[in-house]
């Protein structure tokens, strides 16, 4: 992991370096088996079909993990991370490219924690939509 | 209104689940983190395994076919460890109708055996309305 982040480091409107990853079928399907949310929208594209997407779609939790691990990997450490709220917006396509950011909100210097806004978003076809928007994040740097 | 407005405050009973570090690898693999630490969303396993009981309930009326994941929330007391063993109770929260779409929130308290509580999760699903 990179250099952990220290409170003092945050300022109000800091972006946090963000993380992206292209989401493939393979992962899409181990996270299936070890989440066990075996829902058949996450795995049969005839399914996907039935109830009018193009093809399976990546679960909101794993978009959800995805943010997670952009915010610990910044904070250098699981623990501090106290608080994550998302709420999920546009699916996410097998191919896609999710990409998670957040920036500081606000800031609490007794406490040392400090409040995010946190998205993800997913480009496609050159286009840019939000899989997760209007979502926040509290943590307590080192 | 499908959903049974009057389960909101519902407990279920507690759903025990391992911090087991073979599926936290497996876990960790999946959401591309290399396994040095329990992923703090690996709470998602048990949250799982505790909701099945809900949406199962035949009192809920739940349509599983036109259910989508609106929002998430985690709080963590303290993070995951491996060999941890929790347990997982969920309780249903609220149930509301808004905009022809139905709303269910789900909490789920995740303690330890000495019942401190460590992640609290909040699961909202949306029901939409038929067309």
């Amino acid at each position: 992991m990179s250099t952990p982040v220290q409170f003092e480091d945050l300022r109000v409107g800091l972006e946090i370096p963000s993380l992206s990853k292209v989401v493939t079928r393979e992962d899409v399907k181990a996270y299936a088996d070890a989440s066990g949310d075996h829902n058949p929208l996450h795995q049969s594209d005839e399914f996907a079909r039935a109830v009018g997407f193009p093809g399976i779609i990546a679960h909101g939790m794993f978009t959800m993990a995805h943010l997670a691990s952009c915010l610990v990997r910044w904070l250098g450490d699981p623990g501090r991370l106290l608080r994550l709220r998302v709420q999920f917006r546009s699916v996410v396509f097998m191919g896609d490219t999710i990409v998670a950011g957040g920036r500081v909100r606000d800031l609490d210097p007794e406490r040392r924690t400090a409040t995010l806004e946190v998205w993800v978003t997913v480009e496609r076809d050159g286009t840019t939509e939000y899989a997760i928007k209007r979502s926040e994040a509290e943590v307590r740097p080192g | 209104m499908t959903l049974n407005p009057e389960l909101e405050g519902k407990a279920f009973p507690p759903i025990g689940f391992t911090v087991d570090p073979e599926h936290v690898a497996r876990f960790a693999k999946a959401v591309g983190e290399d396994g040095s630490f329990v992923p703090p969303t690996f709470a998602t396993t048990g949250e799982i395994a505790a909701l099945a009981q809900v949406i199962a309930d035949p009192e809920l009326g739940l349509d599983f076919a036109r259910v989508v994941h609106g929002e998430q929330e985690y709080e963590w007391r303290r993070p995951l460890r491996p060999g941890d063993e929790l347990s997982a109770r969920p309780r249903i929260a609220s149930v509301r109708a808004r905009g022809g779409h139905e709303f269910l929130t789900v909490e789920t308290e995740m303690r330890d055996p000495q019942g401190e509580l460590v992640v609290l999760a909040r699961n909202t699903l949306i029901v939409r309305g038929r067309r």
